[in-house]
C-alpha cells in the first residue's frame, strides 16, 4: 500500500495567530499535529516545540535502538507506538521545562495527535482535543477520544452529546502537552487496508464542520490535497472562529513496482 | 462584615472586606487584591455591592473569571461562592449585611470560553472522582479481568492458541499478524480485532469476516464464546483466566 498526503493549515477568520502547527515526513510515514495554547504568540512556540520534539525523537529511535524510552511502555502496543508515545511524554517535558524557565510563557501548552504507519499498521497517540478519523468502507469512526472537560462528562455519562456541543466549556482541556510535569497519552492501533483515510485535525475544523460533513467531503474528493482544502475552506465558510489545520492520509493501491512492470511487459511482448 | 478569601491550592494568601468601594482583582500592583501571575490580566475583575447584590464583573480578562466552575462575564455571588481566576480562588464569605440575591434571578448569559486553558489538577481530579462514582455504578465487566483468546477450530495456522490482549490483533499473511495465514492469496489484512475501552471488536480486513456463521457489517462486539471465520479458517473467542 501507498500512502498519499495532503494538508493545510488556516488562520481562520477571527484569530489573529495560528497557533496550529504541523509536520509530516514521509520518509518515516510521521504525521504529527498540534494545536497550541497560551495567549499572546506562545501557543505557536508551545505548538512548534512540540511537533518538532516528536519528529526528533522518533527518527532517533528509528536510528538507534538505544534512544531512551520516556514514559511508561505498554505491554498492549507496538514498539512504534510505544515509541510515538514516548515522543509525546518528551514533548511535553520540553514544553514544560521551556514555559518554566519562561516567565512570560508560563502557562503555554498544546494538544497533540500524531499518526506513524509501519506497513499496514497505524498508530495513533494523542494528547489533547486534536483527533483522528478513520473512513472506512464508506463510514467515519474517531479514533481518539477528546481530553477535554465536556468529552469527559459524555463518556461518563453526566452529560448528553447534544449538552456538550452546547456547552461553553468547549475549549476546557483536562490534557495537554506542556502544562504540567507529566502527562498520560491515549495510543490505539490499526490495521490499515486500502481506501482508508485517515484524518489528523485541530478543533478548528471539528467546530465548524460536522462528522457527517466531513465523511462526505472525503468521500467526494479525488485526492488527500483536495480534501484538505476543501476542509479548511468549509471551516471558515461556517464562520472559521478558530484556526483549522487537517492532515490527510489516503491509502491507495502501490503504484506498480519493477516486478510487476517486467511481468507485465513478458506478457505483452510474449 | 462580608469578605473575599484569597487562596491558591487551599492555603488563605489575603482577606478583603467589602465595604461599599468595589474589590479589583488583577495582576496590576494597585489592585486591592493582587494576583502575581501571567494567566491573571492586569485588571482581571471587580467584585461590588448593586442594590443590595454582591456581583462579580470580569473586567474582558484574557483567560476569563470562573464561577463554581462556569466562566462568567457578570454574576451575583452568594455566600460559600468560589470564584476562579488564573490557579487562585476567591472565596466570598459573606455574614450578614449583603443581602443573598432573590432565587430565580436571572444571571448575565455566560459567553463561551474562546482562549483554551487546561483544567488545574485538583479540578480534573475533582472530575475524576465524579467518573469514579459513576463508573461504580455501571459495573465494569468480568471478562474485562480475563484473558481474551483465540482458538482454532478447523483451518490451517501457526498456532493453536493465540492470547490477544494487545490493542490490535490482526488475522492475515502479513508478517505483523498475530493469527498468521499461509497462502498465496492470502491478503495481509485479512480480519483484524481491536480493542477499545469497552471489549474486543471484529473488523473487517481485505476480507469481511463471518461472526457466528454471518458476514459482519462495520465493527461487532466480541462475546464470550463467538465464532470467527476467516476464509478456512475458523476461531473461537473465549476469555480465560
Amino acid at each position: 500500500m501507498h500512502i498519499q498526503t495532503g494538508a493545510r493549515t488556516d488562520l481562520g477568520r477571527v484569530r489573529k495567530n495560528n497557533e496550529d502547527s504541523y509536520y509530516m515526513e514521509p520518509a518515516l510515514q510521521l504525521y504529527v499535529l498540534s494545536d497550541g495554547m497560551g495567549g499572546e504568540a506562545h501557543g505557536e512556540v508551545a505548538s512548534q516545540l512540540a511537533v518538532q520534539t516528536v519528529l526528533t525523537h522518533c527518527r532517533q529511535g528509528e536510528n538507534s535502538r538505544t534512544t531512551p524510552i520516556f514514559g511508561e511502555s505498554s505491554p498492549d502496543v507496538s514498539e512504534k507506538t510505544n515509541r510515538l508515545a514516548s515522543a509525546i511524554h518528551l514533548a511535553n517535558r520540553k514544553v514544560f521545562e521551556t514555559a518554566a524557565s519562561n516567565p512570560e510563557q508560563q502557562g503555554m501548552g498544546a494538544t497533540l495527535v500524531a499518526a506513524w504507519i509501519d506497513g499496514p499498521r497505524l498508530s495513533i497517540a494523542h494528547v489533547g482535543d486534536s483527533r483522528a478519523y478513520l473512513l472506512r468502507a464508506g463510514s467515519m469512526d474517531q479514533l481518539t477520544a477528546d481530553h477535554s472537560l465536556v468529552a469527559e462528562k459524555v463518556r461518563v455519562g453526566i452529560l448528553t452529546p447534544q449538552e456538550a456541543d452546547a456547552s461553553e466549556l468547549q475549549s476546557v482541556l483536562t490534557r495537554a502537552v506542556g502544562t504540567n510535569s507529566s502527562v498520560e497519552v491515549d495510543t490505539d492501533e490499526q490495521a490499515l487496508l486500502v481506501g482508508d483515510v485517515v484524518l489528523l485535525c485541530s478543533d478548528g475544523l471539528t467546530r465548524m464542520v460536522t462528522d457527517p460533513e466531513i465523511a462526505s467531503l472525503l468521500l467526494t474528493s479525488t485526492s488527500a490535497q483536495e480534501s484538505a482544502d476543501r476542509l479548511v475552506d468549509l471551516a471558515n465558510d461556517n464562520g472559521g472562529v478558530d484556526n483549522a489545520t487537517v492532515i490527510v492520509l489516503r491509502v491507495v493501491e502501490k503504484s506498480a513496482g519493477i516486478f510487476e512492470r517486467l511481468m507485465f511487459w513478458k506478457k505483452n511482448s510474449g | 462584615m462580608s469578605r473575599l478569601v484569597l487562596k491558591f491550592e487551599s492555603s488563605a494568601l489575603k482577606e478583603v472586606p467589602l465595604g461599599t468601594r468595589p474589590v479589583t482583582i488583577g495582576r496590576a500592583p494597585d489592585n486591592d487584591i493582587q494576583i502575581d501571575n501571567l494567566a491573571v490580566s492586569n485588571y482581571h475583575a471587580r467584585v461590588y455591592v448593586e442594590a443590595g447584590s454582591l456581583v462579580v464583573e470580569d473586567l474582558n480578562s484574557l483567560n476569563g473569571s470562573f464561577l463554581n466552575d462556569m466562566r462568567v462575564e457578570r454574576a451575583m455571588l452568594k455566600d460559600g461562592d468560589a470564584i476562579l481566576i488564573g490557579k487562585h480562588e476567591i472565596f466570598v464569605d459573606q455574614v450578614h449585611d449583603v443581602a443573598a440575591p432573590a432565587e430565580g434571578e436571572r444571571k448575565a448569559p455566560a459567553p463561551r470560553v474562546d482562549e483554551t486553558m487546561v483544567l488545574d489538577t485538583k479540578d480534573r481530579r475533582k472530575l475524576l472522582e465524579m467518573a469514579a462514582a459513576v463508573g461504580e455504578r455501571s459495573q465494569v465487566a468480568p471478562e474485562r479481568m480475563r484473558i481474551p483468546t483465540l482458538t482454532v477450530v478447523s483451518g490451517r495456522t501457526d498456532k493453536k492458541e493465540y492470547r490477544i490482549s494487545g490493542k490490535l490483533t490482526v488475522i492475515g499473511h502479513s508478517k505483523m499478524a498475530t493469527v498468521r495465514l499461509g497462502g498465496w492469496f492470502t491478503p495481509d489484512v485479512a480480519a483484524q480485532i481491536n480493542k477499545h475501552d469497552d471489549g474486543y471488536y471484529l473488523g473487517r480486513g481485505d476480507r469481511v469476516p463471518k461472526l457466528n456463521g454471518r458476514g459482519i457489517e462495520g465493527l461487532a462486539k466480541l462475546e464470550d464464546g463467538d465464532v470467527i471465520q476467516v476464509g478456512r479458517v475458523r476461531l473461537t473467542f473465549k476469555f480465560r483466566d
